[in-house]
């Protein structure tokens, strides 16, 4: 699709519609700086793009019981994720509906009722309202039916995966999801199990800079020899790999850009210990050799042994040891949040050693996931400096090609996932 | 940065530092007091050597013991290894998100020595107050502000040859739990 705005290139924001701000065609596409700066961009963002479609907002392992619940945030708007005793997940509105308190302050918790601290209006956790305080000063008929907790129009659950619309209708989660279903499978599978189970205690870190810095740069293969040079002179140190060869290594693989904005930056896999991680862990422990191969074939295994970063548009990451959860607070404040998870079925041991791996690359004193944040706040200082508007994201376009499902398929090192994220941006924000 | 003036490193920690000896409550506090020196003279070398073989520096997000603390994530979890790596990416690596570096200062009390633990190691317990600075140029997000850190810590110390050594260095941060922007000095 190529979208070349009728006007200069340096107009002013108030001449552009938003959907004008990813500017494409045949062998340039840059997005507008604006898009990282401007809070009535943000604002637009959260209507179009995360009150309208399908956000991420908890794996059902974090509530497993009935009762239990976590809050989250669905764009900037405040909800609750609980789990009723119909064994439903429902997503709530987080705000009493009768003056508009939070009924709900904690992270997360378990009760089978959520009560306004203000005038005690108490609730269900699927939402119904069961209780009002002093009943009198309403009338008689006074339905209380229709005063329940407001719940997410549609929830809907991908392999423990929940995710929420603000929407009544428009694309089904399945359609949402339907592009990169295949990977999103294929990374469920290193868990014999087939399943995940998320740790209680999760990486957060804050970043003055926009959330969307972080949505382009973890499937970003392009900046890894430079930002994380520190990083692959550690691992050399540690005679884990030369610097040479880990470059060589992250040349390989490519990246996917998908519909819907979907993602990802794919490593090969294979059995061979030197060659993947899952290929090294099936040798270490022949248990788990043997599970996954008494489920796959050794072309799936195959697949499931490549490394990938996947990218759910618009908030959520899939990582080798985490779920990478992105929270928009303003237009240039973020939270980011790791939930690093077991893989299910697995030896202990191997958890235990993906929970050390985690903790030496990611989170707030890991020695990788600082490097990108300090990239990050650079950039958000970087684009206050006016009259260049534009930010630069063709690296590729003249070598890339359709994949099996209609995808485009890039070098590791080029920005073909990000102008899938950014078609999408487009998309969202031009309806 | 100031140079402390020492002519030679104190000898407090050195005191009575025999297997089975009862450490006072001076020789813990100069034990600290010496570490806080290190970190904020960024003398991480010399850190290093204040720990025992198996010593550990955790920063748990959620309170309990170490041990547990292997099935669960961890801000910090460094055994030698990860300390070294620390260490060394620090101080010989083109660090991003210590370049600039941090400056801090750390102020250590309410310091009382609590008992031994399973392995006959002597717990101390104290707080500390770390304020933390990166200095750039005018403008830069992320950077030119001094942070507060506040911290429960418990020590667990035993006496390898002569001296007091860390077998253990927990730092409970008031905000274990909250997002926490670039941690990636030695608190």
């Amino acid at each position: 699709m190529v979208a070349v705005p009728d006007r200069p290139l340096d107009a002013p924001l108030s001449d552009w519609a938003w959907s004008d701000l990813v500017w494409e065609d045949a062998d340039t596409f840059r997005v507008h700086t604006d898009i990282y700066t401007s809070a009535a961009v943000f604002d637009a963002e959260m209507r179009a793009i995360f009150e309208r479609g399908w956000v991420f907002v908890a794996h059902e392992s974090q509530i497993p019981r009935p009762g239990d619940y976590r809050t989250a945030t669905i764009g900037t708007q405040p909800v609750v994720v609980s789990r009723h005793e119909d064994g439903g997940i429902y997503v709530l509105l987080n705000r009493c509906r009768h003056r508009g308190t939070v009924v709900c302050r904690a992270e997360v918790g378990h009760s089978n009722y959520f009560r306004c601290p203000y005038h005690n209006w108490s609730y269900a956790n699927n939402g119904d309202l069961v209780g009002v305080a002093m009943a009198s000063g309403y009338p008689d008929d006074f339905d209380k039916g229709e005063w329940g907790l407001v719940r997410a129009p549609r929830v809907g659950s991908y392999r423990g995966l929940v995710f929420a619309s603000l929407a009544p209708d428009g694309p089904t989660l399945d359609e949402h999801l339907a592009p990169i279903t295949r990977y999103v499978d294929w990374w469920f599978e290193r868990s014999p199990a087939g399943a995940i189970t998320v740790l209680p205690t999760a990486h957060k870190y804050p970043y003055p800079g926009n959330w969307k810095w972080q949505a382009e740069n973890g499937h970003d293969g392009y900046h890894g020899n430079y930002v994380h040079e520190s990083w692959q002179r550690l691992l050399a140190r540690a005679g884990e790999a030369p610097v040479a060869e880990i470059r060589k290594f992250r040349a390989d693989g490519c990246t996917r850009g998908f519909r819907n904005g979907h993602g990802l930056l794919e490593r090969p896999g294979g059995l061979n210990p030197a060659a993947s991680w899952t290929g090294r862990m099936m040798a270490k422990y022949p248990e788990y050799g043997e599970a996954l191969r008494s489920r796959h074939s050794d072309e799936e295994i195959e697949e499931i042994s490549s490394r990938r970063n996947i990218f759910v548009f618009p908030n959520l990451y899939l990582f080798d040891t985490q779920l990478r959860v992105i929270n928009p607070i303003a237009v240039d404040r973020t939270e980011v949040q790791l939930y690093v998870y077991a893989l299910d079925g697995v030896p202990d041991a191997l958890n235990r050693g993906r929970y050390r791996a985690h903790e030496r690359f990611y989170g707030p004193s890991g020695f990788g996931s600082p490097d990108d944040v300090e990239i990050f706040v650079s950039n958000q200082t970087g684009v206050r400096a006016r009259g260049v508007e534009w930010a630069l994201l063709s690296r590729g376009m003249h070598r890339e090609r359709e994949g099996p499902d209609g995808e485009v398929i890039g070098h590791s090192t080029d920005e073909a996932p990000v102008r899938a994220l950014y078609r999408e941006w487009r998309r969202c924000m031009s309806s | 940065m100031h140079e402390l003036v020492t002519a030679a490193e104190p000898a407090a920690d050195r005191a009575a530092a025999a297997p089975g000896a009862a450490l006072t409550r001076d020789e813990a506090e100069a034990l600290i007091y010496r570490e806080c020196r290190l970190l904020d003279q960024l003398d991480l070398e010399e850190w290093l050597t204040l720990f025992t073989e198996d010593g550990l520096y955790w920063l748990p997000i959620a309170d309990g013991e170490p041990e547990a603390a292997a099935d669960a994530v961890s801000i910090v979890y460094d055994d030698a290894t990860r300390r070294g790596e620390r260490v060394f990416r620090t101080l010989h690596t083109p660090v991003l998100d210590q370049n600039p570096r941090s400056r801090t200062v750390h102020l250590a009390g309410n310091v009382e020595v609590a008992g031994r633990d399973e392995r006959g190691d002597t717990r101390v317990l104290c707080s500390q107050i770390i304020a933390e600075l990166r200095p750039g140029g005018q403008g830069q997000l992320g950077l030119n502000a001094t942070r507060l850190f506040a911290a429960r810590c418990e020590y667990r110390l035993r006496p390898v040859r002569d001296a007091w050594r860390i077998s253990l260095k927990k730092v409970l941060l008031l905000d274990a739990d909250q997002p926490l922007y670039n941690l990636t000095f030695v608190l």
